[in-house]
């Protein structure tokens, strides 16, 4: 029962707590702030807990029977408590930041509420196995981000807040159709019956693709894309945890999690959706490179980055499964670390194009240097903990052996590389065109740690792999 | 445990290179002290290694990624030749960079190299070699941009260059250890099966890339100018080309067995000849001192990689002992460079002249070095270039002539510029010009009488070095001792001479050593190539940028329509839409009325056609 407890934990205490602080806010925001912290470390240590229980191979079930195939649902396995380290601790690191990037601001309470109840509601998608429940937390979490989104309150911020929120809806919606035309051939929402009842025979394809479209919606993925790089309006910390670290990754894990991890779907998909991924690649990389706001070639880099995770994923094949899961990870990282340094560099230059920035190396020079190893850890060069992600991709389109899809991906690698290069060179080289100071020390901080943690995710490797290893074996079923 | 000391070369330079990061900027002479004393280690460690065959294997990541070394001959001649390179420029450096900035990252970046360098030799499997060979990509970059102010922009050519060649090894490598289900070097055995064929393409771009063939070569004379001058004699220069050409060796030879008459060795004969006649004719009229070495260590690359290529066990000698003896006269040109900017306070032949007198022993470096990379006999370059213009010629009369035209530009680019920086007018700046300090002139004498010991004695290197990592090739064949063709020896020595009269000949003409090759720069037709390829519109790089550029412009316009579809289109057919309807309800009773009356009819139509 100690598990099942846990999983409650980690989802309730985040969702409900957040509640609370802007209660706690009128008294004193330091302590608002630490017990926001204190939030998200909660669920972070309880799920590093569950991971010592679910890596013995054993997975937790919580079942409280509802009609109407309602059942409420809960399991942690593998790919769930990786998915729930990741995304937690990440989302420590960015509040950690936020206490020094956000003291600048009003309404900060409902910052920290915003931010912790979406950590919550993305557990609870994470480890919700019934599609409804999911749904509605998928919901809460388009809600949280469109109040993120536009946080400054200028109009051109609510515009950009509401296109994200209508395309992430409308997505959601369609998906929605296809939970219900699922439930028709099925007759229940709950996985774990639909994977029982769906043994041998694959999915329809029409319910795939509308549960595709959302999940492309909410990964922005080409063409439903667009809302991601105008998202970047955003304070900086919430374009972290939005564009890198958890949104964007909810649409990759519930793709993981439905046609991997539980259903069969039809053969053609294993190639119209790599097809589409390199597409969303390729073309979001060649946008990145025209690009001049910081913020928005950051956010085209994302939207080329999912598209590789999905690849590997709708590849299908054990190396590209393990590949872009530990791409969720080692991308999360750098590109949290990208988004938060280019948030010092906005906020001490108040400057946003990057043909106006220059030489800030040598007022910023942790910033800076931070930012070098997160691109070199997006890039995919050792030591850092890109390379082997990038390299277990690679491995699984030699083993896919559809060369046009090889091709395309190798391009996309490339232009990783340029518009990183190009980014890093026209903000932090050459001449210095504008006053600039480091960023305050929690910010410089949080950066330079997760610049650190690319590194050692490099140079440690055994550890995430291993970890990933195990889930894939759970996802895939072989011994 | 003395299979585990097998990760010493990796982990000494490592560790010392991050105590280096740590030490304060004051204390200079420590930094100095502890790259020598590393170096050092690693040399020794190395030479006690050598010959051994030592495996070592510690299980690392899954997917049989495993942290294994192996020590065969061919990588303990390779560890060798790395270490004692990697000796000689720490001591060099020690002077050389004493008044410069950026010491600690110099120091830093040089350490971590070796050690990536040596990591990469001993892998004996193919991602831990990787790991090694791609993680050097950020430590060049950062050791060309510490050079010079506008160092940068040179330092992301060579990291793009780099990391593009590096991606494809990767695929490369990718396939090669799904077709051999293995990582382990050791273990793999493919047929050249056309999809082996493709892994192969991958992995030789990969190695000829780092040994800056071409292609990938355009960031070398770029670099030669902007970065600290013991970097292109330690990377370019010896480290590179070794490694570059090591895992060429090890992938022509033993994972893949290429043959003669395939299509992939003309493939790489054909790099090889296109690689020695355009970077040498380029090395011919350049004018800055280092920029004229970095064609040659690109130009010379191209005859290892036609020995290589022509897959004949002659060929593959000779290009591995090129390899060796590049290394030599290439860094010793290199450093001889260096000593040259660093007493003259410039490298641009313009202004250089009559040196030979100031600086005799760096001038006595430089001729034996000069002799060497010319293939004047009995220097050791001489005996490597035969090796590979036997295979040559085996494999087909037109590589034989293109490494023979090569060989005639070589000589020429060397007579002008031994001429134009030692001899020619002296000039009134270089009057106070002294002789360099012995911390610069013990590396290049050692490297410049290795030049000499291993061309007298060529058994030495051969029979202990080169032909033990091959044996399995050559089936008892020893090529060591004087070539055994007298027709190809007396041919060389007739293109050398022709050199030597065109150098004459040209000095007459034109009036100076520097415009001894006036004539050959300005010849009608030549004169338009130079002037393009000097306003670098041959350069794959940028011709390349230009691609991406175009394509960059059409796609994004791409993401601009999807964009406008949203925030324009879907927002303008709502409101149409809306409007639409809008209209509709006016509040005009009968209208109303009607549009009931329409419902009800549809529903009883529904409701009795589903009775």
């Amino acid at each position: 029962m100690l598990g099942a407890n846990l999983i409650l934990a980690i989802i309730f205490i985040p969702v409900l707590g957040a509640f609370f602080l802007p209660l706690i806010g009128r008294f004193s925001s330091r302590l608002r702030n630490l017990i926001s912290l204190l939030l998200v470390v909660i669920s972070l240590v309880l799920s590093c807990k569950l991971a010592s229980i679910v890596l013995s191979g054993a997975t937790i079930t919580i079942i409280k029977h509802f009609p109407l195939g309602l059942n409420f649902t809960l399991t942690a396995d593998c790919l769930a408590v990786f998915m729930a380290i990741t995304s937690s601790f990440i989302g420590a690191v960015i509040l950690l930041y936020s206490f020094g990037y956000i003291s600048h601001y009003e309404n900060q309470s409902e910052y920290y509420l915003l931010v912790v109840l979406f950590l919550g509601s993305m557990m609870g998608i994470i480890f919700s196995q019934n599609l409804i429940f999911l749904y509605l937390f998928w919901e809460l979490t388009a809600v949280v981000s469109w109040r993120l989104i536009g946080f400054f309150r200028k109009p051109l911020d609510i515009l950009r807040a509401d296109k994200a929120f209508l395309i992430t809806v409308f997505g959601a919606l369609v998906m929605l159709l296809g939970f219900i035309s699922l439930y028709q051939e099925v007759g229940s929402f709950d996985l774990t019956v639909i994977r029982e009842v769906l043994q041998s025979r694959p999915l329809s394809n029409i319910t795939v693709l509308l549960i595709l479209f959302g999940i492309f919606a909410k990964s922005a993925t080409l063409p439903l894309h667009t809302w991601l790089p105008d998202a970047g309006v955003a304070p900086s910390p919430v374009t972290a945890l939005l564009h890198a670290a958890v949104l964007v990754k909810i649409g990759v894990y519930v793709y993981a999690r439905i046609f991997i991890a539980s259903l069969n779907i039809e053969q053609i998909w294993h190639i119209i959706i790599p097809a589409l991924a390199c597409l969303s690649a390729i073309v979001s990389g060649f946008a990145a490179l025209v690009e001049t706001d910081l913020k928005r070639i950051i956010a085209y880099s994302t939207v080329s980055q999912i598209g590789f995770i999905f690849f590997g994923f709708s590849i299908g094949n054990e190396f590209g499964v393990a590949g872009g899961l530990l791409y969720i990870l080692m991308h999360g990282l750098a590109k949290a670390g990208l988004f938060l340094c280019a948030g010092i560099v906005e906020q001490n230059t108040k400057i946003k194009d990057v043909t106006k920035l220059g030489g800030l190396i040598k007022t910023m020079p942790f910033t800076a240097i931070a930012f070098l190893f997160c691109s070199l850890s997006v890039m995919g060069v050792p030591p850092f903990g890109g390379f082997f992600s990038k390299f277990l991709l690679f491995l699984s389109t030699a083993k896919n052996g559809q060369w046009g899809l090889t091709f395309a991906f190798l391009a996309a690698a490339v232009l990783t590389v340029l518009y990183l290069l190009r980014a890093f060179n026209l903000v932090f080289l050459g001449e210095e065109k504008s006053e600039a100071k480091e960023g305050s020390p929690i910010m410089v901080f949080s950066v330079v740690l997760l610049a650190l943690l690319s590194l050692a995710g490099g140079v440690l490797i055994k550890y995430p792999l291993d970890f990933v290893i195990s889930a894939v074996k759970q996802m895939l079923g072989v011994a | 445990m003395r299979e585990a000391g097998l990760a010493l070369p990796i982990l000494i330079p490592l560790v010392a290179g991050i105590l280096v990061l740590l030490i304060p900027d004051k204390l200079r002479r420590a930094k100095e002290t502890i790259a020598v004393l590393a170096s050092l280690a690693n040399l020794i460690i190395a030479v006690r290694l050598f010959g051994k065959g030592v495996f070592f294997s510690l299980p690392w990541a899954g997917f049989g990624i495993d942290f294994s070394l192996n020590l065969d001959r061919l990588s303990s001649f390779i560890l060798l030749a790395v270490s004692t390179f990697g000796f000689l420029i720490a001591v060099y450096s020690c002077s050389f960079m004493r008044r410069r900035n950026c010491l600690r990252q110099f120091y830093c970046y040089y350490l971590v190299c070796l050690s990536f360098v040596c990591g990469a030799v001993l892998s004996n499997n193919l991602l831990l070699m990787l790991f090694f060979w791609e993680g050097m990509l950020g430590v060049i970059f950062g050791m060309i941009a510490i050079g010079n102010k506008d160092a940068f922009r040179t330092a992301l050519k060579a990291f793009i260059i780099i990391a593009i060649a590096d991606l494809c090894l990767m695929l490369g490598i990718a396939l090669t250890g799904y077709l051999s289900s293995t990582f382990e070097i050791s273990k793999i055995r493919l047929p050249l099966t056309p999809l082996a064929g493709v892994a192969f393409v991958f992995l030789m771009i990969g190695a000829i890339s780092k040994s800056g063939a071409m292609p990938f070569h355009t960031w070398i004379p770029d670099a030669a100018t902007d970065a600290p001058l013991p970097f292109m004699a330690f990377l370019p220069g010896a480290l590179e080309k070794l490694l570059g050409i090591y895992f060429l060796v090890r992938i022509s030879t033993q994972m893949f067995d290429l043959v003669p008459d395939s299509k992939l060795s003309f493939i790489l004969m054909g790099i090889g000849a296109i690689t020695i006649i355009c970077a040498v004719m380029m090395a011919l009229i350049q004018k800055d001192y280092k920029r004229l070495l970095s064609y040659h260590a690109i130009s010379q690359v191209g005859y290892m990689i036609l020995g290589i290529g022509t897959a004949v066990p002659v060929g593959i000698i000779g290009g591995l002992f090129h390899m060796l003896n590049n290394a030599m006269y290439k860094s010793c040109l290199f450093l001889t460079g260096g000593a040259v900017e660093k007493q003259a306070g410039t490298t641009d032949l313009e202004k250089l002249g009559g040196l030979a007198r100031k600086m005799p022993v760096t001038f006595a470096c430089f001729l034996v070095a000069a002799v060497s990379i010319s293939g004047v006999p009995p220097f050791n370059g001489f005996f490597s270039k035969e090796l590979v213009y036997d295979a040559a010629l085996e494999r087909g009369f037109i590589f034989y002539a293109a490494a023979l035209l090569g060989s005639f530009f070589t000589a020429a680019s060397f007579l002008k510029l031994g001429h134009a920086a030692y001899f020619g007018k002296k000039r009134q700046e270089n009057e106070q010009v002294k002789e360099a300090s012995w911390p610069m002139l013990i590396p290049m004498i050692v490297i410049a009488a290795g030049c000499v010991l291993f061309g007298v004695f060529n058994g030495l290197p051969l029979n202990k070095l080169i032909q033990p990592a091959l044996s399995a090739k050559l089936g008892g064949h020893d090529y060591s001792g004087f070539p055994a063709n007298i027709w190809l020896i007396v041919i060389t020595v007739i293109v050398l001479i022709a050199a030597l009269i065109n150098h004459l000949f040209g000095v007459k003409i034109n009036g100076s050593g520097l415009k001894a090759v006036d004539h050959i720069h300005y010849a009608p037709g030549l004169k338009k190539i130079y002037d393009l390829a000097e306003k670098r519109y041959f350069d794959p790089y940028d011709i390349g940028l230009k691609v991406v550029g175009v394509f960059s412009s059409i796609f994004f316009r791409f993401d601009r329509a999807i964009d406008w579809i949203y925030n324009n289109l879907s927002v303008k057919a709502a409101y149409s839409a809306s409007e639409s309807l809008r209209r509709m309800h006016n509040g005009n009773y009968v209208v109303y009325l009607g549009w009931s009356l329409l419902g009800l009819v549809f529903m009883i139509i529904f409701l009795v056609s589903t009775k």
